[in-house]
């Protein structure tokens, strides 16, 4: 990742972003390549399988949190929100909504805490760190205060489909009348994972909001200036951070079948270092959708590979802070040159 | 050059315009006008309300009181995208433009060509913007950077090729030289005089004053917010305008000057 200086000036090498998004990648393989010689189980289809299963709550609130950091803000309040749209969700199930509209409700509360998170960045002006560190709390409070802190469960075996769900699962049965689990299926959170980076790296690349997200990033008195309704393209990704937080939510308490409105603490901090180490920039204007995948699955391997080679959670921590910390410096290094 | 004009309606009426800010009253009540193929310069101190004034115009501030007509048509500018309906174009002294986009991202910032499925159209914006660039600078390259890594003059012309690009009716120029070397500067004066004979009015802010006095018809002095006279620039010589622009009064014993410069 550090033997890149010098090579800008030599035109068909990879400049800018692209060299990140392929240093990063590089590190991807480096650790997958390393955790399979400390642990024979890493490599196993059964394993990445699981990563893949652990990186998709982190991986769709990297994307809102992507769009909001291109814009030049932050949003703290997915993890929050993340609970709440859970807890929505699960008191419309236990008033007796099927599982569908209940989740889709779910969803439309998580976009709901993110447009009225746009809202007060836009129209009263505060702070997106302020405003989002706000929502952080309330969204919280609520979650708690709906529940009484108690988990909400017995909610059907529906509700677990789209956690524990997989597409191709091949199960035989054997002679001696147990199931032998050939292949276990991608998983569906996996499948949503993809679907879900496809759309909004098509919305950031081919659209105009995706131009206009950058724009205002960019310099946001040009884009103003320019004819680009800033509040409204800001609201947009606030708006979308917050339904992908809902999303996630759907997909990690269904995959526990139980709704905790303690989940997601901290994880918008796992969604900031996915972006960052993904080559996002905190100041605006540069990000990709594609790159904070990558930085979702360094920090999923990192845990899983670190897991399974018997580290301890308190060390993961640390060495995941200076993984955040490493990606921004060799960055800023390159920008310099 | 005046009196043919003088039948037609104005391009741009603005007329008791106000803008304060709290206390500091930024324009008051300060009126001006600009016919089709005319350049008006728009002079002043730095703070005596000239490139407010040219801001309410570009929709970029909501003024506190006062009207503005295009054609004739009351225009209401609430945005820079009305103002732009309008046909009224901006080149700003910033340049406005996103440094982490290319040239052609920025040309058509907020108003994108798009496919007939709505996607943004790369490939006819590119061919586009080169044409304009190219236009203006045969030898523009690099429209695939970010203009964050062009030259200060590489950045105007885009800046330029963005307000003409769209058919501009009423162009607004704040210092547009103020960034540029001799070369680059004599381009923009010659592009000046070549989109005034296309029709189109034009307000320059400068404060070059060989530039006024190359390429204006008529100058406006604001002096603390005021308009303190508007005229021909045959009836004025370096020195009035130094008078009106400092003390905001003319010379004692100030008679038009008739051209004789």
């Amino acid at each position: 990742m550090s033997n890149t200086n010098g090579n800008t000036k030599l035109r068909f090498l990879p400049t800018g972003s692209s060299l990140h998004k392929l240093s990063a990648l590089l590190t991807l393989l480096l650790l997958i390549l390393a955790f399979s010689f400390t642990s024979p189980a890493f490599l196993s289809v059964n394993n990445g399988l699981t990563v893949l299963l652990q990186t998709s709550v982190i991986g769709l609130l990297a994307i809102g949190m992507t769009l909001v950091i291109i814009t030049g803000g932050i949003d703290l309040s997915v993890g929050s929100v993340l609970a709440l749209s859970g807890v929505v969700t699960g008191l419309a199930i236990k008033a007796g909504l099927p599982v569908m509209p209940a989740m889709a409700f779910g969803i439309i509360a998580g976009a709901f805490c993110g447009f009225i998170n746009g809202l007060v960045i836009t129209k009263l002006r505060i702070t997106p760190f302020v405003a989002t560190l706000g929502m952080m709390m309330i969204a919280r409070g609520v979650a708690l205060q709906l529940t009484g802190a108690a988990p909400i469960s017995r909610l059907g075996e529906a509700f677990g489909q789209l956690g524990n769900g997989s597409f191709f699962r091949i199960v035989e049965m054997q002679a001696n009348g147990f199931p032998k689990v050939i292949f276990p299926g991608i998983p569906y959170p996996a499948v949503l994972l993809v679907v879900m980076a496809l759309i909004g790296g098509f919305l950031l690349q081919r659209r105009q909001i995706g131009r206009h997200i950058f724009s205002v990033g960019s310099n946001e008195e040009a884009a103003r200036l320019s004819g680009v309704k800033v509040d409204r393209t800001k609201i947009w990704a606030y708006t979308a951070s917050g339904a992908l937080a809902g999303l996630a939510g759907m997909v990690l308490m269904s995959r526990l079948v139980t709704v905790q409105p303690n989940e997601g603490v901290m994880y918008e901090l796992d969604a900031i270092a996915a972006s960052v180490i993904g080559g996002a920039s905190l100041m605006g204007g540069v990000g990709s959708i594609s790159g904070s995948m990558i930085g979702a699955f360094i920090i999923g391997v990192l845990r899983n590979g670190l897991n399974m080679a018997g580290t301890s959670a308190f060390i993961q921590q640390i060495i995941i802070g200076i993984v955040v910390i490493g990606a921004v410096y060799i960055d800023q290094i390159r920008n310099r040159n | 050059m005046l009196d043919a004009n003088a039948q037609e309606p104005p391009l741009v009426q603005m007329s008791e315009i106000y803008k304060h800010f709290g206390g500091v009253h930024a324009v008051e009540g300060v009126s001006v006008d600009l016919y089709p193929g005319e350049v008006v310069g728009v002079l002043g101190h730095n703070g005596a309300g000239k490139s407010c004034l040219m801001q309410i115009l570009s929709g970029a501030m909501i003024p506190n009181g006062g009207e503005i007509y295009v054609n004739g048509q009351e225009a209401d500018l609430k945005s820079p995208h009305d103002a732009k309906k309008f046909g009224i174009e901006t080149i700003y002294q910033t340049l406005a433009l996103a440094n982490h986009l290319d040239a052609a991202q920025n040309l058509f910032l907020g108003r994108e060509l798009k496919t007939r499925f709505g996607n943004l159209d790369e490939a006819r914006m590119h061919t586009e913007a080169q044409d304009a660039l190219r236009q203006l600078n045969p030898n523009f390259k690099n429209l695939k950077d970010p203009v964050a890594k062009l030259s200060g003059g590489q950045r105007q012309v885009i800046a330029i090729a963005r307000a003409i690009y769209f058919q501009a009716k009423v162009l607004i120029m704040d210092e547009p030289t103020a960034a540029l070397g001799p070369s680059e500067t004599a381009m923009v004066a010659d592009l000046t005089l070549r989109l005034k004979d296309e029709g189109i009015g034009i307000f320059l802010i400068s404060h070059d004053m060989h530039d006024v006095f190359d390429l204006c018809d008529r100058v406006m002095v604001m002096n603390k917010g005021r308009n303190v006279g508007t005229f021909r620039i045959e009836d004025v010589n370096k020195d009035d305008i130094l008078s009106l622009i400092i003390k905001g009064t003319l010379p004692d014993g100030w008679a038009p000057r008739g051209g004789s410069k």
